[in-house]
């Protein structure tokens, strides 16, 4: 039993060592055949030399159909630079796909000097090559290539192990082939001399087949690519929001916020006016009647006697408006004896006394030219009446008896060639009403809507006096031509001390202004006929 | 004359000024300088190790051009005389057996062969195409000298003719000597370069 325990390891060491061995072997004939089959493909000369180290060097030939013979019948001689021809042995190789290849096998090599290689077969010269051996270096692929992370979007870093050749570390040339797995198209990159490299701009989260292969650079060695190395499969890292690029967007898009809040708010009023613009309110027209009177019109009327009041009417527009004749401020008795009124002008005097809210008043009519002219007469002789006979008269005056005729009459710029515009501009009303002693003020206010053409408006104040008893109403008309008409309604005067504003629109009208013996003020509304 | 303040005619007693007097100090200390510095041999400044072996590359890749620019010359490129050219094959077994002097001699003796037969080559070349490629090459030459020399490899001192050194070959075609040169600056000398103590030194 002792004898048979050392045998038997002896045994078993010798199976294990053997099948080691076959094993490599076997994967240095693999590595061969591989290396074999890429130089059928790609050496076109015969025969196929290629060095795997600084001693190794191998030459292959396939053999010829024709010629089919056996090992023996070749010769491969070498020679190198300067030296006497060597033999080197043959032997025979099959190789998947049934060809025969006869190999020659050198384990010592001269490199840096020209060989010369012959191949003869029976005597004659088939193949005849001249090469330098390192310039054929034909190599394993690396190994242990891995594939890892860097802590980078879009990267991984490839490291391998260079073949191990002395004295040839620095000369070689590596290129790493990556491809997406479900991608047919891979990209490459060189690396010189290193044993390690980072591939960038990689797609995140995606699964990458990685290979390596080397070759000598080619100036102090050269010889061919490699085999590919196993590929290696990693997956880059998921694609991650930059907190970089997010807090900037945060912070850029905060800023711009703030920006245009400040810009808003600036500008309030500006945007408030266009997107949602004010109602115009004619509460500065009408003094009193929002605050006061809370909107009610009556009563608002009635305290604010002699007061005018517009309300919007519809105009036509073609009308020409006739001029109104502002004689004078009659406070007449009604004792007075008053002709009478031109028929037209007392039609639309009536109108306009019948009337004491709202109507459209086709005050224009009346007063045209000839109307006008002929009231002109009238008036004046009315006004000639009152100059001689100045009586207060407190009532309240019929329109008939207390007519007082405004023709107002204004220029637009450069519109109205009468001359007499400025004269009348200057004569101030306070003539007109010497006798009263009031003072007439004259504003200007511009209703200004509508239609260009309207230019400004002549309002009269006439403060009220003190004192006075109820003066008579005087008619007045203004017209405009944008629609917005006045009605004239027989106003009593004011006892208390308020302003009585007269508004006149201007509408542009040929009518000349009528000129009469009287100072009188006139102004006509001129109106685009 | 020129520092003296007033002007004294000769043979009369010169009265010697401020001046004078101040400066015959620095006077003495610029000539003992100048003395010293004819008679003190240079003192070579230590070189900084030239351990980049793509400097070689360079020379070994105009090397190429130049052999390659030979092998298309038709005429005017041949060589009036055979030269001495060192030998180029490297047994890495036997390379790794010498030590590094020896492999430096070698390398420096080759180095040498070349010089003499480029220049023979320059004068026997009459393409005048070729002649700067000749000329690179010899420029190169001397350049690889001083990297040795910056790698403390010692100076070689060449023997009295080229048939003295051991391991020569003979090559009588132009081709073939540029090609001797390619292969010895690819072979030979890059594995000096590769394998030099300075270097190693740093690498370390």
């Amino acid at each position: 039993m002792t004898c048979d325990h050392p045998s038997r390891l002896l045994a078993l060491y010798v199976i294990i060592c053997a099948t080691t061995r076959a094993s490599y072997i076997g994967q240095g004939a693999r590595d061969f055949e591989k290396k074999v089959s890429m130089l059928l493909e790609q050496e076109p000369e015969n025969p196929k030399c290629f060095a795997q180290g600084r001693k190794d060097f191998t030459c292959f030939w396939a053999d010829d159909e024709e010629r089919a013979g056996s090992v023996d019948q070749y010769a491969f001689m070498y020679t190198y630079q300067n030296e006497n021809s060597s033999r080197c042995p043959l032997r025979e190789l099959r190789v998947p796909g049934g060809k025969r290849l006869f190999v020659c096998h050198l384990n010592q090599t001269q490199m840096f000097v020209q060989m010369d290689i012959q191949i003869n077969w029976e005597g004659r010269l088939i193949h005849n090559r001249s090469l330098l051996i390192e310039l054929t270096f034909l190599l394993d692929p690396p190994a242990n290539v891995t594939v890892s992370r860097t802590g980078h979007q879009g990267q991984l870093n490839v490291t391998w192990v260079p073949p191990p050749l002395k004295y040839m570390d620095d000369s070689m040339m590596y290129e790493v082939s990556y491809a997406a797995e479900d991608s047919q198209v891979g990209q490459v990159q060189v690396a010189w001399a290193s044993s390690m490299l980072i591939l960038r701009g990689l797609l995140p989260g995606t699964k990458y087949k990685v290979r390596v292969r080397v070759k000598l650079d080619g100036i102090s060695y050269s010889g061919y690519w490699s085999a590919w190395s196993d590929p290696v499969f990693v997956e880059t890292p998921p694609a991650e929001l930059d907190p970089l690029i997010v807090s900037l967007t945060v912070i850029i898009s905060l800023i711009l916020l703030v920006l245009s809040l400040m810009m808003l708010l600036s500008h309030r009023r500006f945007l408030m006016n266009k997107i949602w613009p004010a109602i115009p309110i004619p509460d500065s027209k009408f003094q009193g009647l929002f605050t006061v009177y809370d909107g009610n019109f009556q009563e608002w009327l009635g305290h604010t006697n002699g007061s005018l009041w517009l309300r919007p009417t519809y105009f036509y527009s073609e009308e020409c408006p006739s001029p109104l004749e502002v004689l004078s401020e009659l406070h007449l008795c009604t004792s007075l004896p008053s002709p009478p009124l031109p028929p037209k002008a007392s039609r639309a005097l009536s109108l306009g006394r019948k009337d004491d809210t709202k109507t459209g008043l086709e005050a224009r009519e009346p007063l045209e030219r000839g109307d006008s002219t002929q009231s002109d007469n009238w008036l004046m002789d009315r006004l000639r009446a009152l100059h001689q006979h100045p009586i207060p008269c407190s009532q309240s005056s019929l329109l008939e008896s207390q007519d007082t005729y405004i023709t107002l009459s204004k220029n637009n710029h450069g519109e109205d060639k009468h001359s007499n515009d400025p004269l009348e501009e200057t004569l101030p009303l306070e003539v007109l009403f010497t006798s009263r002693k009031t003072v007439l003020s004259e504003s200007h206010s511009d209703l200004g809507s509508g239609s260009g053409h309207l230019s400004s408006q002549s309002s009269f104040e006439y403060p009220n006096h003190a004192g006075t008893s109820k003066g008579p109403g005087y008619t007045y008309m203004a017209v405009a031509d944008s629609g917005v008409s006045m009605d004239y309604s027989p106003m009593s005067r004011l006892d208390d001390i308020g302003r009585v504003a007269i508004y006149a629109h201007d509408y542009k009208n040929e009518i000349p202004v009528h000129r009469g013996p009287f100072l009188q003020r006139q102004h006509s509304l001129h109106g685009d006929c | 004359m020129g520092n003296r303040r007033t002007y004294v005619p000769n043979g009369v007693d010169s009265v010697r000024g401020f001046v004078d007097t101040a400066m015959e100090f620095p006077r003495l200390l610029a000539l003992l300088l100048i003395v010293l510095e004819w008679t003190l041999p240079v003192l070579p400044s230590p070189l900084r190790p030239i351990c980049d072996l793509r400097v070689l590359d360079h020379f070994i890749k105009e090397a190429r051009d130049a052999e390659v620019a030979m092998k298309a010359c038709r005429e005017g490129c041949s060589l009036s005389e055979s030269a001495t050219v060192p030998q180029t094959r490297v047994d890495f077994d036997v390379w790794e057996k010498q030590n590094s002097s020896q492999q430096a001699d070698e390398v420096q003796s080759g180095l040498w062969l070349l010089q003499q037969a480029l220049n023979l080559l320059r004068t026997s070349v009459t393409n005048t195409a070729l002649h700067s490629h000749i000329d690179t090459s010899i420029r190169n030459l001397l350049s690889i000298s001083g990297v040795l020399r910056s790698l403390n490899i010692q100076e070689y001192t060449p023997p009295a003719s080229a048939a003295d050194v051991e391991g020569t070959w003979r090559v009588s075609t132009a081709t073939e000597l540029l090609q001797v040169h390619v292969n010895f600056l690819r072979g030979k000398v890059r594995l000096l370069l590769m394998d030099a103590q300075a270097c190693q030194q740093d690498v370390s």
